[in-house]
């Protein structure tokens, strides 16, 4: 662009031509005028003579459960199919502010509930490299857009694994952040404890400009940490990394596939070929960190979205008294996926459960975390495969919702860590994850820089 | 005098059910044998210290703001939210 060999506005317009055209189903609605009106500003800079920062002019897609002002955000719902978002969250605001121009809100699963981007009323979204299986999810629009070059970068919102999950199957970078490094403020909130924003891109260089952008404390969200920003230098080479680990039980599953395990071993001796040392470490088993992120997840969903009742905003049924209106409102408007997290999240914050089940639930997540410490003393970062398997065909997940919730073994657990996680695209036919010690994103981006170097 | 709460009701989603599938984790989560079972005691999740509270003092919206709150009523009249018949029971 500074080059004036391709003007902004030209840019803008030949993404938003490919994202109306494609068949993919990542758009929920295209930002066009918007997106026209800030192309041209920029042109008129450059066209000026000014400097431009290194975002200004760059299109890039926001998954539909961001406040954008003025723009309707449906969370690929129903009940929210009308609703327009009255503010701008936090981290696209900052987008906003650094020149980063938004074309489209993206796809998803319904209020991020879901693995495969199928539970949204949108149609499923397809993956980018064989249009037959599942995008992933929840962030699939996202993925899938960035994958195909609809935009340069994506914002995705990661709770269990949404982010890195469609990273790994439509071979993209995708990076859940520190719990708390980018602010939540204007994400519609799924499980507020683990959700985190997260960029997708094609580049690790990509993924760092974006992340420093979001970063920083934000009053409007107290569960925001100061973090420094990550210069390109300081992740330029291993330096500092010494050894990994990688869970032996992970890889040891049954429910792994034969072609995943042996090339995550392969890529585990490339590694120690080039004089790191790798640790086996010991974690939790799948199912128990499979039912720890879903209990919880599910008690924090149902309070979340108990204030959508088509009282004051959302697509409100009429039926007579306030308590049946309520009822029918919500039962008329949720998907069956959302219906099934409410109804288990109430069900283990009830009477008689709460005790059995999400105390207890609570008191896994603590010891999970005590695991990561320890394993942190030990090890600078975790490598694991993102994915048991290769993504399943659309329509298969929605049949089977354990399974579903099973396919999410190895991302969760960083999830309930608050750890700073990145899928890569290198190693399996999903991806690896690489994940370090709570703010320590800057070593994730390190290693990944390190494998991009070996693979 | 108690009165038993289904998911139902508790989930304001008529006819809801618990679930086979979400039933099956949960059983998992009962099998379970936590080191500690009082949970949060060792761990400190993400509390705020007193020293950086936000300050507690009404912000006003922007016009925009509001125009959209009031676009976004499912029914209005005059400017003013229209709810169903509150008073029942």
């Amino acid at each position: 662009m500074v080059s004036k060999e391709l003007t902004c506005t030209a840019l803008v317009q030949e993404k938003i031509a490919l994202l109306k055209q494609n068949k993919y189903n990542t758009v929920n609605c295209l930002l066009s005028e918007m997106a026209l009106d800030l192309a041209a500003k920029v042109d008129a800079k450059i066209s000026r003579g000014e400097r431009i920062g290194l975002l200004e002019g760059i299109p890039f897609g926001i998954k539909d459960v961001y406040m954008l002002q003025g723009t309707v955000t449906t969370a690929s719902s129903d009940l929210l199919k009308q609703y327009k978002s009255a503010y701008t969250a936090t981290a696209i605001q900052k987008l906003l502010d650094a020149g980063a121009i938004p074309l489209v809100k993206e796809n998803c699963d319904s209020f991020g509930h879901g693995s495969s981007s199928e539970n949204t009323i949108f149609g499923a979204v397809k993956n980018a490299v064989n249009p037959e299986f599942v995008a992933g999810g929840s962030s699939g629009g996202s993925a899938v857009n960035v994958a195909k070059e609809y935009t340069v970068f994506s914002i995705g919102g990661d709770t269990g694994g949404s982010v890195r999950q469609p990273a790994g199957y439509n071979h993209i970078y995708g990076l859940k952040p520190t719990y708390g490094r980018i602010s939540r403020y204007g994400l519609m909130a799924y499980a507020s404890s683990t959700d985190c924003v997260g960029p997708l891109a094609k580049s690790i260089e990509d993924i760092r400009i974006v992340l420093n952008v979001m970063s920083g404390k934000d009053v409007r969200d107290q569960t925001t940490v100061f973090s420094e920003e990550i210069s390109e230098d300081a992740i330029g080479t291993p330096k500092g990394i010494n050894t990994i680990g990688y869970f032996k039980n992970f890889i040891e599953s049954k429910a792994i596939d034969a072609e995943v395990k042996a090339d995550f071993l392969a890529m585990i001796e490339k590694i120690k070929s080039k004089g790191i040392q790798v640790k086996e470490l010991d974690f939790f088993k799948s199912d128990t960190l499979v039912s720890t992120y879903y209990t919880l997840a599910m008690a924090e969903t149902a309070s979340n979205l108990s204030r959508l009742d088509g009282t004051n905003y959302g697509n409100r049924v009429e039926s007579g008294s306030l308590k049946e209106t309520y009822a029918v409102t919500r039962s008329e408007n949720f998907s069956e996926e959302s219906k099934r997290r409410i109804v288990g999240g109430n069900q283990v914050l009830s009477q008689g459960f709460s005790d059995a089940i999400y105390l207890k639930a609570l008191a896994l997540r603590d010891q999970i975390l005590e695991n990561f410490n320890k394993d942190f003393e030990e090890v600078d970062v975790i490598l694991s495969p993102v994915t048991p398997s290769t993504p399943p065909k659309i329509g298969d997940s929605l049949k089977d919702p354990l399974a579903m919730y099973l396919s999410d073994a190895y991302t969760v657990g960083f999830s309930l860590g608050q750890l700073p996680t990145l899928t890569v695209p290198k190693g399996t036919a999903t991806g690896l994850q690489i994940s370090a010690a709570k703010n320590k994103d800057a070593t994730v981006l390190k290693f990944a820089n390190f494998l991009k170097e070996i693979v | 005098m108690s009165k038993i709460m289904t998911v139902d009701i508790l989930s304001s989603i008529k006819g809801a059910q618990p679930s086979e599938a979400v039933s099956q984790l949960f059983e998992v989560i009962k099998n379970a044998h936590p080191a500690n079972n009082n949970p949060s005691t060792t761990v400190n999740y993400n509390a705020v210290s007193l020293n950086d509270l936000r300050a507690d003092k009404v912000v006003e919206s922007s016009a925009s703001e509001k125009q959209i709150i009031k676009d976004n009523f499912p029914k209005g009249k005059g400017g003013y939210l229209v709810v169903t018949k509150v008073i029942e029971d």
